[in-house]
């Protein structure tokens, strides 16, 4: 008994020191799904092959085309090689350009930033289109968003080449091989964000427009061509992710968007592929800004716009000129600079972010909100989104963008005060004319009513 | 029989014998008859005061009302409004111009609709000072006492018409020519060209009493004309009217003029031949024409050319209402001070009705005046009183009043859906409501693509289908007002509520009473949220 006495308060003692301990671990890192900003929804839509100088090269105060620009036809590039300045698309038949690592280096040439003609030209493309640009009159709403929202004039595509190694980066960090192709095999053993957040219990979807369950790499044995969902979800291509239905069942139709919205249920973490929107030459921009408006609005319309960040960004650079060198941060990358826009309610209004940036920044983004590790070395140096966001202030309210850029024609009206100058004019001279007739008239030998007959009236 | 027998009873009451004291006499006799005359007076006007503001904006606005405030914001540069309402529509701009200056200090429903009933009221007023013109001091308190309780007049005045100030102007026109007459002073006949000016400033339909006007003159041979007055008082009268084609055309907006005109001259006839025969009368009141109609006829022997004046001041808008295509049920408010004073005359001067005995016969047709007169103001004033109590129907019949749950939807609206937002209704009246409540555009489904069959105030969407694929229509608006009216359109948008995964996101119910007596909750406003 003296023994039990003695251990008890060492009892409780010790239990005391266990549970303090457990609540230090538990505050020390975050429950699964709890965020480091208000930002509780991140919604990513990766649209295709355009430049930011080919989208917002002429926009006010950004980082856009230089004047006197003008690059010559030809890669030899001699003194009286003739130039193509940069045009307005107008009604330009748009036409897919090359976009291959191959022709990358041909358009870099070594940072000069010289090669866009000519090394289209000498593809027997029409390398004059590749100086074609869109402005406000050829994708309004994007430039509205940028009005309203945040515009990054200095955002990276991760790779010099196409689609697939730029989408690898942006969900893995890494390039997955050495050539923008798929693998055989698939990719194997590369971890992606999906894996992270599945692991720690997070949720997220991949959305894609007129999704076909059938389609994944597997079928590439069978097929002649490579379906574009193939090409652009990496996660396709990725065994665990076809064969898990723990993870297969976050890829999903893109129509479960709107229901998500509307049920409350929309994940932490979406990436969204507009199939047949996405921009992709020869398709028209104003398919993509359809159905992001769409998006954005509808996203407006729910119960998390007020904790939700959909970015739009453009997964390579598609041939188009750019005038800005990228930065080579290893051997696959950066490629050219690809437009990039965040729309949130606690985006900065009319902003231009020129942090550096690339795709693998969404990565950092998503790692530092939802306490992950990164995935790779680029996305553990990769800047943050954060600077487009101001938590300081309160969110905004959702205010629907106009697709349309111009100011609506002016309604026929007149001057309010021509208005106010007829109307109260009449008024006043109808005052005059009532009171100088009251006056006017003796009322004293006005026959009042009862005495008056016919033959009392004045003749 | 002499015009002087026809004094009322206040009359003699008021014109008793001087007292032996002359100046004391008449000091008391005056200060005793100012007060019974200030009295009564007052009495009607609370009473037409107190009619018209009862539960005055217990119900939001309807269509009409939302688009002359909206025209008001407009000219005061409302924010938003402003871009959502145009300037010009289809009538002048007095009313809106006079709602605009109050509009300066903040929009409110409320205060448009005290604009109304202040102008309701200082017609009630008008309407004395004619009738006692007319036939005496007891049949102009009489003539204002009908008025302040007929229906029609309340209905109308409590909300934001143009006809409420019309008929103000119009009655005002009405008592200069009457002045006119009784004088044959030409400054009254130009006042006449004034009173004539306003009310077309105040609703353009006015300008049709000039047919009165001129029949009256052309029958009445009693009354002399002068051509030079009567041109001096028609140049007045367009003078008058010039703010509006003025402001018109240094907008460079005289084609929006001319396009109203070929609507309303082109459009379909909104209602059935017998549509005023059916709500009319109701609203001013049977017994109130019934007595009218009597007076004219057992009175025919004292007729003189204040009755020519007032059945032509019916006459003519009746007939022309009657005829024009397009109708409403406030139209033929311009005849209901006419009717008034024809009324007020006749029981006050029931005793000049083939007297048999007397002495007897006076105060016999004192009490059977009163006794009618009674029965006629109580009944006006038991049906004012129903029709100012909130609608149990969940029907609506324009220029009736609110739209119960129209302005609660739009507040909704405004608090709740995105700015920019843009919705579809059935049709033209519930947008309107939306739009001045909710701040939002809002289209009608029903709008016809065909310029000659629309409001060219209103644009059409041509292709529903096209706009919410694309997302420029996001919220569709279901009301049952609007869809009992048009079961086409009605269907039309819940099948594109249906095909664009239509999410109802808000409904307004009223309380009506069902079929047992038992009061329910109707839906009669369902908002949908749309996308492809």
């Amino acid at each position: 008994m003296m023994f039990l006495k003695k251990i008890t308060p060492l009892f409780f003692l010790f239990t005391l020191l266990l549970s303090t301990s457990h609540v230090g671990s538990v505050s020390a890192s975050r429950f699964a799904g709890e965020t480091s900003t208000p930002i509780e929804h991140l919604v990513v839509v990766m649209q295709q092959n355009h430049t930011f100088d080919n989208y917002f090269g002429t926009y006010p105060e950004a980082n856009g085309i230089p004047a006197n620009t003008c690059l010559a036809v030809s890669l030899s590039n001699g003194p009286d090689t003739p130039c193509i300045s940069p045009f307005n698309i107008g009604s330009y038949p748009v036409t897919d350009l090359s976009h291959s690592a191959s022709t990358f280096q041909a358009q870099y040439q070594n940072g000069k930033m010289n090669g866009f003609v000519g090394a289209l030209n000498k593809l027997n493309q029409d390398g004059k289109l590749t100086m074609a640009y869109f402005d406000d009159r050829d994708i309004p709403f994007y430039w509205n968003l940028a009005d309203q929202y945040v515009l990054f004039d200095n955002y990276f595509s991760s790779a010099h080449t196409g689609s697939i190694m730029n989408r690898m980066f942006s969900i893995t960090g890494q390039s997955g091989g050495e050539e923008n192709r798929i693998p055989v095999e698939g990719f194997v053993d590369i971890p992606t964000i999906f894996d992270r957040l599945q692991e720690r219990g997070i949720s997220w979807k991949y959305y894609i427009r007129d999704y076909n369950p059938e389609f994944n790499y597997r079928a590439l044995r069978e097929l002649d061509y490579l379906p574009p969902q193939i090409q652009w979800v990496p996660l396709l291509s990725m065994d665990r992710f076809l064969d898990d239905p723990e993870l297969s069942s976050h890829i999903v139709d893109f129509s479960e968007y709107y229901t998500d919205l509307q049920n409350g249920t929309l994940p932490a973490v979406s990436y969204v592929l507009l199939l047949g929107a996405t921009e992709h030459p020869v398709s028209d921009p104003q398919l993509g800004q359809i159905t992001t408006r769409t998006m954005i609005q509808t996203l407006m319309q729910s119960d998390v716009w007020k904790s939700s960040a959909l970015l739009i960004t453009f997964d390579d650079w598609g041939g188009w000129y750019d005038h800005v060198s990228p930065p080579q941060v290893d051997k696959y990358g950066y490629g050219f600079r690809v437009p990039a826009m965040l729309v949130s309610a606690y985006a900065r209004q009319g902003y231009i972010d020129h942090t550096q940036l690339d795709h693998t920044s969404l990565l950092k983004f998503i790692e530092s909100n939802w306490d992950i590790e990164p995935l790779a070395q680029r996305d553990a140096q990769a800047n943050n989104l954060t600077s487009a966001f101001d938590f300081s202030s309160a969110p905004r309210d959702p205010v629907f963008i106009s697709a349309l850029r111009e100011v609506p024609e002016a309604r026929l009206e007149p001057r309010r005060v021509v208005i106010y100058i007829a109307y109260g004019s009449a008024m006043l001279f109808a005052l005059i004319i009532l009171l100088r007739a009251h006056r006017k008239d003796n009322l004293q030998s006005l026959p009042r009513p009862m005495d008056l007959s016919e033959e009392t009236r004045p003749s | 029989m002499d015009i002087k027998n026809l004094f009322s009873i206040s009359e003699r009451v008021t014109h008793r014998p001087l007292p032996n004291n002359p100046a004391a006499g008449v000091w008391k006799s005056w200060e005793r008859t100012a007060v019974i005359r200030f009295a009564r007076i007052a009495f009607v006007m609370c009473l037409a005061i107190g009619l018209r503001l009862w539960g005055l904006n217990q119900i939001g606005f309807n269509t009409d009302e939302a688009v002359y405030s909206g025209q008001a914001a407009a000219i005061a540069q409302a924010p938003i409004l402003k871009d959502i309402f145009p300037v010009f529509r289809a009538h002048p701009l007095l009313f809106q111009f006079s709602l605009a200056l109050l509009f300066n200090f903040g929009v409110s429903d409320l205060t448009a609709r005290l604009l109304a009933v202040a102008i309701g009221v200082a017609t009630v007023y008008v309407v004395y000072c004619l009738g006692s013109l007319l036939y005496g001091e007891d049949a102009g308190i009489l003539a204002a006492l009908i008025m302040a309780v007929m229906p029609y007049h309340v209905t109308v005045t409590r909300q934001v018409l143009l006809d409420g100030p019309m008929v103000l102007f119009s009655t005002l026109t009405l008592y200069l020519l009457a002045r006119y007459a009784l004088t044959e002073r030409p400054v009254w006949l130009h006042a006449v060209g004034i009173g004539m000016g306003l009310t077309f400033l105040a609703k353009e339909t006015g300008i049709i009493l000039i047919g009165a006007v001129y029949a009256f003159f052309a029958l009445a041979s009693e009354i002399n004309v002068r051509i030079r007055d009567l041109a001096l008082s028609l140049v007045l009268m367009v003078a008058m009217m010039l703010p509006f084609p003025l402001s018109l055309i240094l907008a460079g907006g005289s084609k929006v003029g001319g396009q109203y005109l070929v609507w309303q001259l082109f459009r379909r006839p909104n209602h059935t031949w017998d549509f005023y025969l059916t709500t009319v009368p109701v609203a001013i009141g049977i017994l109130v024409i019934i007595i009218a109609l009597l007076g004219l006829w057992l009175l025919r022997k004292q007729n003189t050319w204040r009755e020519k004046l007032l059945v032509w001041w019916i006459l003519v808008p009746v007939v022309f209402f009657q005829i024009w295509p397009t109708k409403g049920f406030q139209y033929l408010l311009p005849i209901a001070p006419a009717l008034a004073v024809l009324a007020g005359r006749m029981l006050t001067h029931w005793s000049a009705i083939e007297p048999s005995s007397r002495s007897n016969h006076s105060r016999n047709s004192v009490w059977i005046s009163a006794l009618v007169g009674g029965i006629m103001i109580l009944n006006l004033f038991a049906v004012s009183w129903q029709t100012i109590q909130p609608g149990t129907s969940g029907t609506f019949l324009a220029g009736t009043g609110g739209v119960p749950g129209g302005r609660e939807a739009g507040q909704w609206i405004q608090q709740n859906i995105p700015a920019n937002a843009t919705l579809l209704t059935i049709g033209p009246s519930m947008a309107n409501i939306l739009e001045f409540y909710g701040y939002r555009k809002a289209y009608g489904i029903s709008v016809s693509p065909n310029p000659l069959h629309r409001n060219p105030s209103y644009e059409p969407i041509n292709n529903p289908n096209l706009v919410i694929r694309t997302n420029d229509i996001q919220y569709l608006v279901w009301d049952s007002y609007s869809a009992e009216r048009s079961a086409f359109f009605s269907e039309r948008l819940l099948a594109l509520a249906a095909r664009f995964n239509g999410r109802v996101i808000h409904t307004e119910s009223v309380l009506v009473t069902s079929e047992d007596g038992t009061q329910i909750a109707k839906p009669v406003i369902v908002i949908y949220m749309v996308h492809p």
